[in-house]
């Protein structure tokens, strides 16, 4: 089922990078939203403020991390991501002006409070649709007789009935991702009200994914034991949340934060489960294509580097 | 054969180079802009550790514009230059990533590290001490050249694989022959861009006009390299194909024109930084700077648009044409046909008076459309205007003979007569009824004849 020699270290790559997006895009999604429901009730609190300050930093962070996994995806679906992009056109192509209008929103949001409750509404619907977009386009990747139907008609949207649940999923993991996130600079009662986003988060998940197993969607018999453990992490994830509810300023988040890591990696493999058969026959040029030693000395340089970063800011933090 | 088809887009009146120009251009005038600014910043930080306050304050205000307008807009034209790549040459952007994966992935991680220290140095730069600040400047600097470095060797292997086309590797292919031209071209590019855009936000800092000027005049030696550029750009004449040299001295009158707006605008900047301010001294103010900046975005706009002219007819010298088509395609499609296996329906199939002419529609689609309009920019129906039927059917057959810059016809007889009833009825505005098989005799055993006497290798051998 899994493919073999350098293409397993694509996939990993991309899983692993994948998963980084996940986390800062799910801090800004839901943190976006949160943020704003806030400044609609005009009942700023110490979640939304920090919020507000982290967006733009979270959102670049995304972005920055979207770029590998969007490199890897092109060297496994190759045909099938280009062919998509082509197939929705600029409808898809929509979702650059719609990343630069939500940054500058959370720019906007987080100097003017005078203009915060439109910026951040400008934000979340940015970033809902480029959500909505990136669930469409992979969806549509696995979907080749559409293609053919779509481009005769000029179609922009795909209309698949999956669409809608599958986005559901994804904004309740990104709601859980948010909290998880969240947790590590909040105290008492801010922790338990994350931890209740967190739960809902959860939950959503829960109902999005029985209406796809409802509508027939399933793991193949290959995957089935990713899917155990993605359950059992998942239930330890739930697990961590309920604990800091009841105790906020205990332990909880460590466990939140363990399972949740453990969750979101598993639950990226269940998600390329299905792909995995549809992943492009090796193209030579890919195939022998050196540098990998490079990257793998940069890669550690790179870390070296940012782990350098962080400490200095801690440094002068605690100074 | 394996040849992907992709669908096709159209974007009206505008031809495809249009759409990845723009968005080429404003990336690169920004990415540019990003890693000059970096090194800018780490000698303006060096000068306020040895006492000048207003070169601290430079500092901190220059970064806030860098990262309002690099981070955002600069970060993601650089992830739409790969959606709109897919857009306009899926097979082309495909090779690059197939070939240069790990060298993509090596410079995704410098442009991590620059985001890192560039965001880092944002948001607590006022509260670090010296010797840290600098070093985060140091590493924003080293790390977004380093991503001038990767991404140059890709791109500058397109128009210039050099040994890498003999079967010598991606490091062959990578440090090709116009890769130092370009890198160091490029270089001087953005430190002249990071010198003017300093000058704006000098000039909006609110200091004493003597206080202003002498910092101008700092920044101004930030775009001294300019001066180099004329011997880079003589390099880099040197080193590309002769006949993409021919193009672009004189042989191909826009694509001179855009060299001549380049190296005008670049001397006109030269001119104005070196005599003018600092030999002069004189001062540089808001609009001046403005401007300046704007001819320098001009002459990005220009060098660009020669970049990627010089490539014609391949996108990958030697492996892939312009039509996404690789020779040993072009030479199966003379005997296949060029739309026999394409899976996508015309999109405007009833506008079609018969099925000659859909024919037709599908071979402009697949072979014309990555560069041409029917009626728009670049327009096929206005290049052949005048031409008559033979000589339409003959400049198409020997197309590359007809401009070298265009590569071979990658069909057979059939899709040559299509293509050319296709091209008369859009000329006559395409009439509801169309006698496609009027003419006689049936001229495609004489197509026949020249696309076997032209044959399919390209106007100029590769190598």
């Amino acid at each position: 089922m899994l493919p073999g020699g350098i293409q397993l270290l694509w996939l990993a790559l991309y899983l692993v990078t994948f998963a980084l997006h996940a986390v800062f895009v799910g801090y800004v999604v839901v943190g976006t939203g949160y943020a704003l429901v806030q400044a609609l009730r005009r009942t700023d609190d110490p979640i939304a403020e920090r919020v507000r300050d982290r967006l733009p930093f979270m959102l670049g962070c995304g972005i920055t991390a979207g770029v590998a996994p969007l490199l890897f995806l092109q060297l496994l679906h190759q045909e099938k991501f280009y062919t998509a992009n082509l197939v929705l056109g600029p409808r898809w192509g929509a979702v650059v002006p719609a990343l630069i209008a939500g940054f500058y929103a959370l720019y906007l949001a987080k100097a003017k409070p005078r203009w915060r409750r439109l910026a951040l509404g400008v934000g979340l619907g940015c970033f809902v649709f480029v959500a909505w977009s990136w669930t469409e386009i992979h969806l549509l990747m696995e979907d080749a007789p559409a293609w053919r139907e779509m481009y005769g008609a000029g179609e922009r949207l795909y209309g698949n009935a999956g669409v809608v649940p599958r986005l559901l999923l994804w904004l309740g993991a990104m709601a859980t991702l948010f909290a998880s996130v969240a947790v590590w600079w909040q105290t008492g009662a801010e922790r338990k009200r994350l931890a209740m986003i967190a739960l809902v988060g959860l939950a959503t998940c829960g109902i999005a994914a029985a209406i796809l197993v409802a509508r027939g969607a399933s793991v193949e018999p290959a995957a089935r034991g990713w899917l155990y453990l993605l359950a059992a992490a998942t239930v330890l994830h739930t697990g961590g949340w309920v604990w800091t509810l009841r105790a906020p300023d205990k332990s909880g988040p460590l466990l939140v934060a363990g399972a949740g890591t453990a969750a979101l990696l598993v639950g990226a493999v269940v998600r390329e489960a299905p792909r995995l058969a549809l992943i492009d026959a090796p193209r030579p040029a890919a195939l022998e294509a050196s540098g990998l030693a490079t990257f793998i000395a940069t890669l550690a340089f790179g870390i070296l580097a940012i782990g350098w970063v962080v400490q200095t800011i801690r440094d002068a933090k605690a100074e | 054969m394996a040849l992907p088809y992709y669908p096709v887009n159209e974007f009206g009146p505008l031809m495809k180079g249009l759409v990845i120009g723009g968005v080429g251009i404003l990336h690169v005038f920004l990415a540019q802009f990003a890693i000059g600014g970096g090194l800018l910043m780490f000698a303006f930080e060096r000068r306020a550790q040895r006492g000048d306050a207003d070169a601290r304050a430079f500092v901190d205000g220059y970064f806030k514009v860098l990262v309002l307008v690099s981070f955002v807009v600069g970060a993601l034209t650089g992830v739409a230059m790969w959606f709109t790549t897919i857009q306009v040459g899926a097979r082309t952007i495909g090779l690059m990533v197939d070939e240069f994966h790990w060298l993509w992935a090596t410079e995704w991680v410098w442009f991590a590290v620059e985001v890192t220290a560039g965001y880092a140095f944002y948001r607590f730069g006022p509260r670090l001490g010296d010797a840290a600040r600098l070093r985060l400047l140091g590493l924003y600097a080293l790390a977004s050249w380093m991503s001038l470095f990767w991404i140059n060797g890709i791109l500058s292997w397109q128009l210039t694989p050099g040994r890498w086309l003999d079967g010598d590797g991606m490091w062959a292919g990578f440090f090709n022959p116009s890769f130092w031209p370009s890198l160091l071209f490029r270089t001087a590019v953005a430190s002249t861009l990071a010198a003017l855009a300093g000058c704006v936000v000098i000039n909006t800092m609110d200091l004493p006009a003597e206080r202003k000027r002498a910092l101008i005049r700092q920044a101004s030696r930030f775009a001294v390299p300019i001066a180099g550029m004329p011997l880079l750009a003589l390099w880099f004449m040197a080193v590309i194909p002769a006949d993409s040299r021919q193009w672009l001295l004189g042989g191909s009158m826009p694509m001179t024109m855009f060299v001549g707006v380049a190296a005008g605008a670049s001397l006109l900047i030269g001119g104005y930084v070196i005599l003018g301010i600092l030999v002069k001294r004189l001062t540089l103010n808001i609009a001046t700077a403005t401007l300046l900046l704007a001819l320098a975005f001009g002459a990005t706009a220009a060098g660009e648009f020669v970049r990627e002219g010089a490539r014609k007819p391949y996108t990958v010298r030697g492996v892939l044409y312009s039509t996404s088509l690789t020779p040993g395609e072009v030479r199966e499609l003379r005997v296949t046909g060029a739309i026999v296996n394409d899976p996508y329906p015309l999109r405007d199939e009833a506008r079609y008076p018969d099925a000659r002419l859909e024919h037709g529609a599908k071979v402009f689609r697949a072979l014309c459309d990555a560069c041409h309009t029917m009626k728009g920019t670049n327009a096929v129906v206005h290049l052949v205007q005048t031409w008559s039927d033979d000589q339409l059917r003959l400049n198409l057959a020997k197309l590359q003979r007809t401009k070298g810059f265009m590569p071979p016809f990658a069909g057979t007889a059939d899709d040559v007569e299509a293509l050319v009833q296709l091209l008369k009825w859009e000329r006559a505005g395409g009439p509801a009824t169309w006698a496609t098989l009027a003419a006689e005799p049936d001229p495609r055993p004489q197509i026949k004849r020249w696309l076997d006497e032209v044959g399919t290798a390209p106007a100029q051998e590769a190598r």
